[in-house]
């Protein structure tokens, strides 16, 4: 089975069963039923603890995200056999919780409690053991990234992805198609890949406000770390230019954080519209105090900034719009009456703008954006007023048909739709408007003489009920599969759908890759290639429908269910003859 | 698209049409040719700028009277956004012109907005002005006649603005090209051709088929004056984004006046005096001069000043401007400054009581003219010995003669007299109005300060009087916004009668947004921003706890909502000493609104970064603030909203109580429906601003009780409150979450209906949709006759002509 990764008799809860570990589940079967009774997702394994080397019983607990407790399984095979079914399951379970782990964001500290670290197992590239596709060097599929990266992206890829790695393993490593074949048309799955890794990660948006905890004796503690250090010079370069001039000459290192902690200065400096009061309590440092600043609390910021330009957010230019009138606003709409507020808000506005410049970079000064005097629809500047779904964007892509003798063609018409008018008749509107006169005459006799067959409407009603009902009735009745027949069918779906994808790609290219550059020679032979395998897709599907009977499966809805890829790989294949037909008519002519 | 609406050929610069645009564009051609007002709201983000314009544009092309359009708007980014609608309509036009004249025609079509000049200003020097009042001043001083006259003449002798006097070489009717300028591109025009953007405007309004620019252009008298006096009577005049109009009403007819201010107009006081009395002795033909003009009357000299001479019209509205000469006691310059210096005193004085006085501006004259009486002996030979009558009327022309005074004696820097032009108007306009106003005196910023500070409210009470005059000199007024419910308070509230009042629903193929009620935490503890339990703990954590919870699930952008500046910023501190904030920045950078606009401006830069980047942020800012009013936040930049509290006006305020009481005696509008009216407009605003177009979508998060309750939900405008739902009225913070969840799952799924037909038009749906009113009116005609024909039938029995006809004998 290419889904199972491992399975062993195994007893949960005393009772006798099998376990099995697939792809995406961890199952346990009690012994002589057919469903599983213990199904554990494969993100839900958090930790996994196992009985040691040479215990009585050959043990293996599983914790779960939200449940620590998790289930306890015994392997009940002889115990050398045990020993080593269980060391499969921990390979392949330690590896998923290690996956899980890093999905997670927070990593926790410390991995699993397991004696063994297990590996990560690198899906191994399968080098140019390809048998049809010459020349298959194993070029990056994206251009501009060397080999080594490729590796680690499609590894990280497939990793994130578990049915691709099992598509992948399937696939690839059983040497079916090579590993540029696979990825061939996968390119966008490690492009985002390579995005996201490229991606920063910005700064955290926290103030920078290293709270002291009181310790006992009514010290207070402040631990100060290179980060905590970083930010504080980042946030107050004032404080990096008292470290600059102080450090080493007038005060060791921890001699000054330790006054600086104390100081007016950090009092300043923390974000609290309470630090104020403390400033009685705080005593003066000649040194720090030098660099104390007073508080930005006026209307007006202490530091003047150049006015925005951009008239469409100019707040200011209403302002100034016309001479001030009216009476004063009332004491709650005057801005900044709240002076401990102001240079909080300020510190608000400073530390947002600081972090948008770390990842955006300055605003270049002179940014002014215009309205260009061109007739260009799509400027910039018009892209703030108009409404975009008002557009009629299909209206818009089309391209005038090239035509010659265009006048010509018109003309012709014009001249056709004019004998056309010239030869209909000038309707009398007064005999019309009689004839309908006539028409109605005596239509409420007609009208009360109306009657419907009831047989008719109660057919209608009948065959609706009918409808609902069989409705009704395909959706109570139970569908499912068996769980191992199932997943061989969705493995023999995915196999299948993967070859019909290699085979359409190789018959049709795609414009966009150029990377690829496979030969016509190297297409056709793809082709015939997966034309082979998707000739054996209707075996594999026999074989299921009587791997079905044995569960228990009426074959028809097996077939049901593999109808529509039947279908497609008949499509394909006769696709397939009727172009090799061609070409080889063409060939002997 | 080019359709019909009646006769009347309409481009619509898009292939499809969303059905709300296209009603709206019939009731606003009915407007027109009814040449009557109109309140219209339409769903906010459903491009109502663009059918506004593209009708009236059509109008105006079609027409060949061509009524001129005044187009007024609230903000310079709203502004900005209208001139750029307009261009690209043009554009859409001259591209899709069908015969070359009809294309000269359109490109011969000429628009322009108008700002101030501290908006408009390259003068190197000039332009750096921090303030608006001195780059004016500054301004008048480089340009003013007198000057030009002077630095023409002799070269060098005074400093003139190059960039003015440029323009002079041009034709006075063609110094820009024709088409459509954004203030963008006439700065930029400005620039390559060196010419003052500012006055190339200012020039070119009697010559612009399409003017732009704020509502106090229009409404203010003061500007009024000055810039739009020359409109003709035929123009369309259109207020968009008008659901604060009457705001801007009272306010351009309000002054405050405070001690340094008095301080200042003294001072001023005192030196022109001393410049008087300089010119007297070098040049006294010139004030002999000025005389004799007074006392020929006053509108001559007024009339003769050109655009860059005016510099403080009459802040009265000019239909109660007296067509009369300036009265003889203050002819005389220096008995024109002894008056001037003597009401700064009374002025003085009045502020050095220390309890709040309310009274009407006829009893303030009495008051006036009492003490003047007791000091009348002393003072008998220098001035305020007269009736009350004519110490009204030197009142009223207090403004004009100081205007007259300051253009005889040639003075510079003129934002030095700003003071004392404050009291000035507030001179004439205590002593011209005597309804519809209240002096408020309050000695005390708020009830608990203990160190006067003095300031002496001049409040308008009556929105209709600013904007009488407008009303009755234009034909057509069209009054809309996005919300501008309940529709009757617009016409109760600034007298008059509208011949269409519309509002519009939105259709929708698919809810794009979700309007929520939050009426309690998740812990049950019900929220509100009502003044007792607003700093309860409990409230705050659970206003915060709503910020966390949406800035951990919406993408992109969030804006949050607070109804006043003072409680934004004391629940800003708290959140962050509670930690709130600080789960906030795991998900989200957070902007805040600050006093400063430019610094507010930088701040939703940056915002707007944050929200294209994907880093994502959340925007607190203050409904009636400065952010709220102009800055849309559609796609991406306001993924939802969140509106902390009801935004309720301070009730406290004495100017509020004051206009409260005049509303409820001069118009029956009860206090409460008024308060209840203008939260929830505001509320309304704030929220709407998250829609462009029908594939946008956002959340409207509207997070206190009170906003559970039926009347309260009945002043939202239709197109929001059809769409709340009776389960989504009155939710608590998880059960929101969960509902904010499925819709922005269903949400981000491609719209597989199509949407043509229902929320969009094509050319084809408004043919149907014109055919089948069509046969509805002929249906109704029809009914109509039969009815007329019953009557007939009553009436003599006989068979009418159509039936003879219709018979076949």
């Amino acid at each position: 089975m290419p889904t199972t990764l491992c399975s062993a008799k195994a007893s949960y809860k005393k009772q006798p069963g099998t376990l099995e570990l697939t792809d995406s589940l961890l199952i346990w079967t009690q012994e002589g039923k057919k469903t599983p009774a213990v199904r554990v997702q494969h993100p839900e394994a958090s930790s996994l603890f196992c009985s040691k080397e040479g215990a009585a019983q050959v043990r293996l607990k599983l914790g779960l995200v939200n449940d620590e407790a998790g289930h306890n399984f015994t392997f009940t095979s002889p115990s050398a056999v045990a020993y080593a079914e269980r060391e499969a399951f921990k390979q392949e379970l330690t590896n998923i919780i290690s996956r899980n782990r890093s999905a997670a964001p927070t990593p926790l500290p410390k991995p699993t409690p397991l004696s063994t670290p297990a590996k990560t197992p690198a899906p191994i590239p399968s080098t140019s053991r390809a048998t049809s596709v010459s020349s298959d060097t194993r070029t990056p599929i994206l251009s501009g990234i060397d080999a080594a990266t490729d590796f680690r992206l499609r590894k990280k890829v497939l990793l994130s992805n578990p049915e691709l790695l099992v598509l992948h393993k399937e696939l690839v490593m059983s040497g079916q198609i090579t590993e540029s074949e696979f990825w061939d048309g996968r390119e966008h799955l490690l492009l985002a890949e390579a995005a996201a890794e490229g991606q920063k990660r910005g700064r955290p948006g926290q103030l920078v406000d290293p709270r002291p905890q009181t310790v006992e004796g009514g010290e207070v503690k402040i631990v100060i770390t290179p980060q905590l250090v970083h930010d504080i010079f980042d946030e107050f370069p004032v404080v990096a230019k008292a470290y600059n001039d102080n450090v080493p000459n007038k005060l060791s290192e921890a001699e000054f954080w330790k006054r600086y902690f104390q100081s007016k200065l950090f009092n300043a400096h923390r974000a609290s519209i309470r630090s104020s009061a403390t400033q009685h309590v705080v005593k003066d440092d000649p040194i720090f105090d030098k660099y104390l600043e007073k508080d930005d609390d006026e209307l007006e910021p202490r530091r003047a900034r150049n006015e925005v330009s951009d008239l469409y957010i100019n707040i200011g230019a209403t302002l100034e719009d016309h001479v001030e009138t009216g009476n004063e606003k009332d004491v709650t709409m005057q801005a900044g009456r709240q002076r401990g507020a102001l240079p909080l808000i300020r510190k608000f506005n400073e530390h947002s703008e600081r972090l948008l410049n770390s990842a955006l970079g300055e605003v270049p000064p002179a940014k002014r954006r215009r309205i260009d005097s061109g007739n260009d629809e799509d400027d910039d500047a018009y892209a703030q007023i108009t409404l975009d779904d008002l557009r009629d964007s299909e209206a818009m892509s089309g391209i005038t048909l090239q035509m010659q003798d265009r006048e010509r063609y018109f003309e012709g018409q014009l001249a056709r739709s004019a004998s056309e008018q010239a030869g209909s008749e000038v309707v009398d509107v007064r005999a019309a408007f009689a004839e309908l006169k006539h028409g109605f005459r005596g239509w409420e006799t007609r009208f009360s003489q109306l009657r419907i067959d009831k047989r008719a409407g109660d057919a209608a009603l009948d065959s609706m009920t009918q409808n609902v009902s069989a409705r009704l009735d395909i959706r109570t009745r139970k569908t499912d599969f068996p769980p191992t027949l199932f997943r061989q069918l969705t493995t023999c779906q995915t196999a299948a759908n993967e070859f019909l994808r290699q085979f359409w790609t190789s018959l049709y290219p795609p414009p966009t890759t150029t990377s690829s550059g496979a030969t016509p020679s190297q297409s056709a032979a793809k082709a015939a290639k997966m034309a082979g395998y998707l000739s054996k897709t209707r075996e594999k599907v026999e074989a299921l429908v009587r791997a079905g009977q044995l569960e228990g499966v009426e074959p028809e809805r097996v077939e049901v269910a593999m109808k529509p890829l039947l279908d497609a790989v008949e499509h394909a294949l006769a696709f397939y003859r009727a172009r090799s037909a061609k070409t080889s008519t063409l060939k002997t002519a | 698209m080019k359709f019909f609406i009646d006769n009347l050929p309409i481009i619509f610069p898009y292939d499809r049409i969303y059905p709300e645009q296209y009603a709206y564009m019939c009731d606003l051609k009915r407007t027109l040719d009814a040449t009557g007002h109109c309140v219209l709201e339409m769903p906010s983000g459903t491009g109502k700028t663009v059918s506004l314009l593209s009708l009236i544009v059509s109008y105006q092309q079609f027409y060949p009277t061509r009524r001129k359009l005044i187009y007024c708007s609230r903000t310079v980014p709203e502004i900005e956004k209208a001139l750029a609608e307009l261009k690209r309509l043009m554009a859409y036009r001259i591209k899709f012109a069908e015969t070359p004249e009809q294309e000269a025609k359109e490109k011969g079509f000429m628009g322009l907005g108008l700002t101030s000049r501290k908006n408009l200003c390259i003068h190197p020097d000039v332009s750096k002005e921090k303030k608006g009042k001195v780059v004016d001043a500054r301004c008048r001083d480089l340009t003013n006649s007198a000057a030009c006259e002077k630095g023409r003449a002799d070269p060098g002798s005074v400093e003139l603005c190059d960039w003015h006097e440029n323009l002079g070489k041009g034709e006075p009717g063609s110094l820009i090209p024709p088409g459509i300028w954004t203030l963008a591109d006439v700065l930029q025009h400005g620039r390559e051709n060196k010419t003052c953007p500012y006055f190339t405007v200012r020039r070119m309004m009697p010559f612009v088929d399409v003017i732009i620019y704020s509502f106090h252009y229009l409404l203010d008298p003061k500007v009024a004056e000055q810039v739009s006096k020359e409109l003709s009577k035929d123009a369309i005049v259109v207020f968009d984004e008008a659901h604060n109009i009457d705001n801007v009403c009272i306010e351009s007819l309000s002054i405050d006046l405070t001690r340094p201010m008095l301080d200042s107009a003294a001072r001023s006081v005192v030196k022109l005096g001393e410049k008087i009395d300089e010119i007297k002795k070098t040049d006294a033909a010139k004030l002999q001069d000025e005389y004799a003009r007074l006392v020929e009357g006053l509108q001559e000299s007024a009339a003769e000043a050109s655009d860059e001479d005016a510099f403080m019209a009459n802040p009265v509205l000019p239909d109660d401007l007296l067509k009369e000469a300036v009265p003889g006691n203050i002819r005389k310059a220096e008995h024109f400054v002894a008056f001037l210096k003597r009401f700064v005193e009374y002025l003085k004085t009045r502020m050095r009581v220390l309890h709040v006085v309310a009274e009407t501006p006829l009893s303030f004259l009495q008051h006036l003219k009492d003490i003047t009486y007791i000091e009348r002996r002393p003072l008998r030979q220098v001035l305020f010995s007269f009736r009350l009558f004519s110490l009204t009327s030197a009142f009223r022309f207090c403004a004009e003669r100081l205007q007259s005074m300051i253009r005889t004696l040639e003075l510079n820097r003129l934002d030095e007299y700003s003071a004392l032009q404050k009291v000035a108007s507030f001179a004439t306009l205590v002593a011209t109005y005597e309804k519809g106003f209240l002096l408020i005196l309050e000695p005390f910023e708020t009830d608990n300060a203990t160190v006067p500070n003095p300031i002496f409210h001049f409040t308008c009470l009556d929105p209709s009087l600013a904007i009488k005059p407008v009303f009755e000199h234009f034909s057509s007024v069209v009054i809309t916004s996005g919300t501008i419910s309940p529709l009757d308070m617009y016409p109760k509230m600034l007298q008059f009668t509208p011949v269409v009042q519309e509002t519009y629903p939105m259709t929708l193929t698919r809810n794009a947004f979700l309007p929520l009620v939050i009426t309690r935490g998740s812990d049950q503890v019900a929220i509100s921003s009502r003044f007792e339990v607003r700093n309860d703990p409990a409230v705050v954590r659970n206003f915060g706890s709503i910020l966390i919870e949406y800035s951990k699930i919406v993408p992109d952008g969030i804006v949050a909502f607070f109804p006043s500046y003072l409680y934004m910023e004391s629940i800003v501190a708290a959140w962050n000493d509670m930690g709130i904030l600080n789960e906030v920045w795991k998900n989200k950078l957070i902007f805040v609104e600050t006093p400063d606009a430019n610094e507010t401006s930088i701040a939703l830069e940056n915002y707007r970064r944050a929200c294209d980047n994907g880093r994502g942020a959340v925007l607190l800012s203050v409904a009636r603030g400065k952010v709220s009013e102009g800055i849309d936040f559609d796609h991406n930049y306001g993924r939802a909203v969140i509106m902390f509290g009801v935004p309720y006006q301070y009730t406290e305020s004495r100017i509020l109580k004051a206009r409260l009481e005049y509303l409820r005696d001069a118009y029956r509008i009860r206090e409460s429906e008024f308060l209840g009216f203008d939260a929830m407009r505001n509320a309304a605003q704030c929220v709407g601003r998250v829609l462009r177009g029908k594939t946008d979508w956002g959340l409207m998060v509207f997070a206190d009780k009170r906003f559970a309750r039926a009347d309260k939900r009945a002043k939202l405008p239709r197109w929001i409150n059809q769409y709340i739902t009776e389960v989504a009225s009155n939710l608590s913070t998880d059960m929101a979450l969960t509902l904010s969840k499925l819709f922005m799952r269903t949400i981000s799924q491609n719209p597989n209906e199509n949407q043509t037909g229902i929320s969009l038009w094509t050319l084809d749906d408004i043919e149907k949709a014109q055919a089948k009113q069509k046969e509805q009116a002929l249906l109704m005609e029809q009914q109509q006759e039969q009815e007329d024909d019953m009557d007939m039938d009553y009436g003599d029995g006989g068979i009418d002509d159509d039936t003879l006809l219709g018979l076949d004998v």
